[in-house]
């Protein structure tokens, strides 16, 4: 996973630099995520190394899957998916879309929670933990939600790397820890 | 005693009371994959080099690698539980040891866990067991000594308080022997001493704890073990928790000792570590810093001076000095002092004691070959009798080495060279001591005095060894009183006759 990362990172920041550049932010979006959800396809992975199957055809299936409404690729766009394919690097595409969003939200300030809970939250104590990350992270927050009855009580945030585990759960677990120490 | 149950319930409802459960932010990953006791792990950005990580299961490891999109870390014990996916915390932790008085007498593992079946160990502190060896400005030069006990040592390579004196040569030939019998010898010194045993048989380790309990030597001495059955990762950090137990009385303003045996197993179980975490190899397949491994260990090996004991004890100990002896050892293949390890600690020792097979086959134990051996600094720590007449056995070895290879060719030799002949063969038997047998300064003195003056010249070569034997029997028995005087102040000039009168009061009994 971490190799993978390692060979999509640059493909991602030059995908980025030139979306930012030509301020398609959303478009570019919205095509790697559609080009990553191709490349994921079995039908699609099954002609990656296929000796009948030429780069540029891939690159002009993929182009076209992605470029549909919503995505529609400029010369650039189809210039890049291009140079994935004769580089062989197409089925680093769900990476590359990853880290293009990552650097998308960055560059916009908003950073993604993922908040599980015990119970089901109402509106109220959304808006109200929103609030409080927006504070502690000083970005904009997109909050998802789950619920996972397994904690007990309480919610278990996760941002990034970060994790705010208050959940009953985890402390029942720590307390356990310190009294067989 | 019987403990009550409603005493156990008061007991935990208390630690539930004191349980300060917040909630906590942490930093956290995921485990890719495990192998070898090698982890890699996706995520945890805000790892620190060196830093504990917590897997679950109450399990450690040590973040070493920090990579672009992962982090490569080692675990410290049975890696077996852990399952690709599992979530990885910081701790925000370096890696602690128990230190001070209350684990002498113990053996423990590389994490300070004793294994010896004596019970919990109620050390009052910890310690990080990575620490920047002591600054220029806080040291002291060497000036006292460490007494071996051995007289080819005591008297040849000198070792002093705060000095790193590497043991030296192949397998089977009495290095962990000779570290013993100076853990051994510091009975009465006040010396307290570590042994670190790296990568060796539990069987072998369970005996040097036996001889030591034998001789009463453990109530000074903390056994750190990392056996060869421990995981490499263990083996990697047990001399650093070992130096910082050390440490401990460094800087509380007393005198340590520590042995690591030995330092090439550590390198190999390093070794093994940077190959699974895919570090470049070089010369012999180790990593790049295996210098920089051994190096930062020993220069932790230092005497400091009052104004680092008092700052350090926040002024409790005041006008002490405080020194870690350091005795690493190395295991040569076949002689071969120029492979990469044995070159690396030789040049960051202060000197080194070569003990070699074929000395050791031919009856000569210590097996040390005194041409080779040095100590860079041991001299000024030595005490006044024995650097005086110890002056005298190293010019007649040396003739003798020289003498000793010409001689072969020559059938009738002169007046002259046959004398330095047999001094130098007597001399070479003087130096033999058996195992477990350390002797005082007044002891050597007498020894050494006695085959220096020639006392020994009529005996046969033979018998020498039991002249000796009988020598020190008489002395004990029949001056005890003056032994005790010389060992008080070991001084030559006020000495030398003491100890003529008792070799020539031996000499009339003729009982050897």
């Amino acid at each position: 996973m971490a190799d993978r990362l390692t060979v999509a990172r640059p493909y991602a920041r030059a995908a980025f630099a030139r979306a930012q550049a030509d301020d398609k932010l959303g478009t570019w979006s919205v095509a790697l995520a559609r080009a990553a959800a191709t490349v994921g396809d079995e039908r699609v992975r099954a002609l990656f190394g296929s000796p009948k199957v030429t780069a540029a055809q891939l690159a002009g299936l993929v182009a076209g899957v992605a470029g549909v409404a919503g995505g529609e690729l400029d010369d650039s766009g189809r210039n890049f998916i291009r140079l994935l394919a004769e580089n062989k690097r197409l089925q680093f595409l769900p990476e590359i879309a990853q880290i293009f969003e990552v650097l998308k939200a960055d560059s916009e300030r908003v950073v993604d929670v993922a908040i599980t809970s015990a119970a089901p939250m109402g509106a109220g104590e959304q808006a109200q933990l929103a609030g409080a990350l927006e504070k502690r992270f000083n970005r904009k927050v997109r909050v998802q939600t789950a619920v996972d009855p397994s904690l007990i009580g309480g919610a278990v945030l996760r941002a990034g790397d970060l994790t705010i585990d208050g959940s009953v759960r985890a402390r029942l677990a720590r307390l356990a820890q310190d009294l067989t120490a | 005693m019987s403990i009550k149950a409603s005493e156990i319930s008061d007991l935990i409802g208390q630690r539930i009371q004191n349980f300060a459960a917040g909630t906590e932010a942490r930093n956290v990953g995921n485990v890719m994959s495990v192998a070898d006791g090698v982890v890699r792990i996706h995520g945890l950005a805000d790892a620190r080099y060196g830093e504990m990580l917590e897997f679950p299961g109450n399990l450690f490891g040590l973040a070493l690698n920090l990579e672009q999109d992962s982090v490569g870390a080692v675990v410290l014990g049975e890696y077996k539980s852990i399952r690709e996916g599992d979530v990885v915390k910081t701790t925000g932790r370096i890696l602690e040891v128990p230190v001070g008085p209350e684990l002498l007498g113990r053996v423990v593992d590389a994490l300070g866990n004793p294994i010896d079946g004596k019970g919990p160990i109620n050390a009052q502190a910890t310690a990080p067991i990575e620490r920047v060896a002591p600054g220029v400005i806080y040291r002291k030069s060497v000036s006292q000594p460490v007494q071996t006990g051995y007289k080819a040592v005591d008297a040849m390579v000198p070792i002093g308080r705060g000095q790193r004196e590497l043991i030296i040569g192949d397998r089977q030939t009495g290095k962990t022997a000779m570290a013993i019998d100076a853990i051994i010898n510091q009975k009465s010194s006040g010396v307290k001493c570590v042994y670190v045993a790296i990568g060796q048989k539990a069987s072998t380790i369970a005996n040097v704890v036996r001889k030591l309990e034998e001789h009463d030597a453990m109530k000074h001495t903390i056994v750190v073990v990392a056996s060869a059955a421990t995981p490499a990762a263990l083996q990697y950090i047990s001399p650093y928790s070992g130096v910082t137990m050390g440490e401990y009385f460094m800087d509380n303003g007393e005198d340590a000792l520590i042995v690591y045996d030995d330092l090439s197993k550590q390198a190999v179980a390093y070794r093994q570590i940077s190959l699974l975490l895919k570090r470049p190899p070089g010369r012999e397949a180790f990593p790049g810093d295996v210098f920089y491994l051994h190096s930062r260990l020993l220069e932790r090996s230092a005497r400091v001076n009052e104004e680092y004991v008092e700052m350090v004890t926040k002024g409790r100990v005041k006008g002490k000095t405080g020194s870690l002896t350091g005795l690493p050892i190395i295991e040569t293949q076949a002689g071969d002092v120029t492979a990469f390890v044995p070159t690396n600690v030789i040049s960051i020792t202060d000197g080194q004691i070569f003990l070699e097979s074929n000395l050791f086959n031919a009856g000569i134990r210590p097996a040390m070959n005194a041409g080779i051996s040095v100590s860079r600094v041991g001299g000024a720590a030595q005490t006044d009798i024995i650097k005086r007449l110890g002056g005298g056995i190293r010019l007649a070895l040396a003739q003798y080495r020289e003498l000793a290879a010409f001689s072969q060719f020559a059938s009738d030799l002169d007046e002259a060279t046959r004398k330095q002949l047999e001094r130098g063969q007597r001399t070479t038997e003087v130096m033999k001591q058996k195992q477990y047998a350390p002797m005082s300064v007044a002891q050597m003195a007498l020894s050494i005095y006695a085959v220096n003056n020639g006392y020994m010249d009529k005996v046969p070569l033979a018998k020498v060894v039991a002249y000796e034997d009988a020598l020190q029997g008489f002395a004990l028995s029949s001056h005890k009183a003056d032994l005790d005087a010389v060992n008080a102040e070991p001084v030559l000039k006020k000495h030398e006759a003491t100890l003529k009168r008792i070799v020539e009061a031996f000499d009339v009994t003729g009982s050897y």
